[in-house]
């Protein structure tokens, strides 16, 4: 109860803060009602998507302070144990979605431990190689299809089919989606104000201190690192279930990795809001110049050179994000 | 038993060359103790520098590495005064996530005026040859002459940091920047030569390595990953370091394909269906994991 009540409570917020997520909110309940293309919806979902891994990797990398630049291996766990479950035991999302969230659990458990010996540089890297060794065993694996991927074929089902989250419509995955979404900024308001929560900015903000406190710092970074890694393997199950198609190189390459630390950084590591803003900006924007640039224009991987100059001028000029602004403009005005 | 020989040679021969890849960044991290992660993509473009001079002026590819170092080294400043300079100021994230910027920049950049396609050298005057050792050894001659002028490079590198002024202004601005300072060393500019220094030797690496491999856009990142490990197993910072484990590394690339020779060899039925050179790279990120959580230090290194 205690629990239900501290993520409900959001009081610590400015009223214009509320004011501004209720609208958005609100927006994002009724987006589907206005007459858009299935590209808006599946940019949409997209965001969705990606503002659930950001906020699974803000809480290692944002209140922890730990770069963690491996998330993807833990995607490409959640979209493959669904998929294989899915395809040879016809076993529903409802039940292969924990599961997979065990598995990568447990994974992260197992190089966790070892991995968090580690700090700054190394530790960033040394994720980046365990993400990239998985990648290389999945391509190789023949039991997950290998290089080829798996591919979920929508005609055996029926859809709409609520128990294994095959749809025909995009509209089904946007409200799914949505849930988790909002599921998912009530778990991070609770964690934010948890005991581990604390903990977690205290070793950031100091370790030695932290320690000195008897915060046992090794541990609370794992378990939180178990947290993150179970925000992204809930949401990998679902792209396995959206896309249908997974293949090693889009569900667990580096750029994925790389795209949700970059997207919490842009938005505001450790605040709430910051992966939310990060996503909206990055999603879209990525999404329509791929779209405008790429596909009509004919010059290939000009979206990305924006994209990388964004990234850049970020971390030279603004390396708090968009959030890091605006708390910057408050302070002014109040002083 | 000569395929075992064989394959130790070749090792050790690609070796020399990824070592000379390692050795700008385990310099540019000892100077300024930050992770290039675009330090593949240098690479990358002087894998390009190699096959486009040698292309429009016919020279041979092996006497294009001045062009190739020229670059590189104009590359490396460029990239210091214009960008890491600033990100140097941010946190930790800021500069990892910044490199990573540069490094999706250079990529794609390539990308847009080079186009994705494998290219690749045809003519030259070792390209095609090669020596036999006896014993059934054969050794591509264009490899022999790139690892042979990588140890060259390396060589000049490790003299330039040991025997001269600015060398030991190097190492002064790495162990202590403010100190190096006060002592009237320009650090910035320093900071500014150890991406030059870094730059070029990528990019040197990278016209060599274009003997023997075909290029296209997406190359660097494999690169980049073996420059880590090799640094990794080397110690952060210690260049006689990037060299052995530069050997270490060609080695654990060179041995699965000796594995597979095996298991076709003894028809060993259950060890055929699953191909260990598909795997030549994990364990060179493997190696890397277990460096860094048993001796994060690596084998030489002095930074912890």
């Amino acid at each position: 109860m205690e629990t239900i009540k501290n993520a409900l409570d959001f009081s610590d917020f400015p009223r214009l803060d509320l004011t501004v997520a209720g609208a958005v909110a609100l927006c994002l309940i009724i987006f589907p009602l206005f007459p858009l293309s299935s590209f808006a919806m599946s940019t949409m979902i997209q965001f969705l998507m990606f503002a659930l891994y950001g906020m699974g990797w803000n809480t290692i990398g944002g209140y922890g302070g730990q770069v963690d630049l491996g998330k993807a291996q833990y995607v490409g766990i959640g979209a493959y144990t669904t998929a294989v479950m899915l395809i040879r035991w016809d076993i529903p999302f409802w039940v292969s979605m924990p599961i997979g969230v065990c598995f990568a659990v447990t994974w992260s458990f197992i190089i966790g431990y070892p991995l968090f010996r580690l700090k700054g540089h190394y530790f960033a890297i040394a994720t980046i190689a365990t993400s990239l060794v998985l990648k290389d065993i999945f391509e190789v694996w023949e039991f997950v299809g290998a290089a080829r991927g798996l591919e979920i074929s929508p005609i055996k089902y029926h859809p709409p089919d609520f128990l294994r989250l095959i749809f025909r419509e995009d509209i089904y995955y946007f409200y799914f989606i949505l849930g988790f979404f909002f599921l998912g900024i009530l778990y991070i308001n609770w964690f934010r104000k948890s005991r581990l929560g604390y903990q977690l900015r205290s070793i950031k903000d100091n370790e030695d201190m932290a320690r000195s406190l008897g915060i046992n710092v090794h541990w609370a970074k794992i378990k939180t690192y178990a947290i993150a890694t179970g925000f992204v393997s809930v949401v990998g199950s679902f792209h396995a279930c959206y896309i249908k198609n997974i293949e090693p190189e889009d569900t667990m390459s580096l750029d994925i990795s790389i795209l949700i630390a970059l997207m919490a950084m842009l938005g505001g590591a450790g605040s709430l809001w910051g992966p939310i803003i990060g996503a909206g900006i990055l999603i879209p924007l990525k999404s329509y110049l791929k779209e405008w640039l790429g596909a009509q224009a004919g010059l290939v991987g000009i979206d990305l050179i924006l994209y990388a100059l964004i990234i850049m001028l970020i971390s030279a000029y603004e390396p708090r994000g968009v959030w890091g602004i605006i708390e910057k403009i408050r302070r002014r005005k109040r002083a | 038993m000569d395929i075992l020989v064989s394959s130790l040679f070749a090792g050790l021969l690609i070796g020399m060359v990824l070592a000379l890849v390692a050795l700008g960044l385990t310099i540019i991290f000892g100077v300024m103790d930050i992770v290039n992660f675009a330090h593949g993509e240098f690479l990358m473009i002087g894998m390009y520098t190699g096959l486009l001079t040698a292309q429009a002026t016919g020279v041979d590819p092996l006497f294009t590495l001045p062009v190739a170092g020229a670059v590189g080294f104009a590359l490396g400043i460029i990239c210091y005064y214009g960008f890491i300079k600033f990100v140097m100021r941010g946190p930790m994230v800021a500069q990892l996530l910044g490199t990573f910027g540069l490094m999706l920049f250079l990529r794609n950049l390539a990308l847009l005026i080079f186009g994705s396609e494998d290219r690749s050298l045809h003519h030259g005057v070792l390209v095609g040859k090669s020596f036999e050792l006896g014993m059934g050894i054969i050794i591509p001659a264009t490899k022999l002459a790139a690892a042979g002028l990588s140890v060259a490079a390396f060589v000049a590198v490790w003299l330039l940091m040991n025997r001269t002024k600015v060398g030991k202004a190097l190492t002064a601005t790495a162990l202590n920047p403010q100190g190096a300072r006060y002592m009237g060393i320009p650090t910035e500019r320093m900071n500014a030569l150890a991406w030059g220094i870094g730059g070029g030797s990528a990019t040197i690496a990278g016209a060599l390595i274009v003997n023997f491999w075909s290029v296209n856009p997406f190359v660097g990142l494999l690169f980049t990953m073996i420059a880590f490990a090799i640094v990794a197993l080397g110690g952060f910072g210690s260049v006689p370091g990037a060299f052995f484990a530069g050997l270490v590394v060609g080695l654990i690339t060179e041995i699965p394909g000796f594995w597979d020779f095996m298991s076709y060899t003894f028809e060993f039925e259950w060890m055929m269906d699953v191909p260990m050179t598909s795997f030549k790279y994990m364990w060179v990120y493997v190696a890397y994991f277990v460096i860094m959580v048993f001796r994060p230090r690596g084998l030489f290194g002095w930074k912890q």
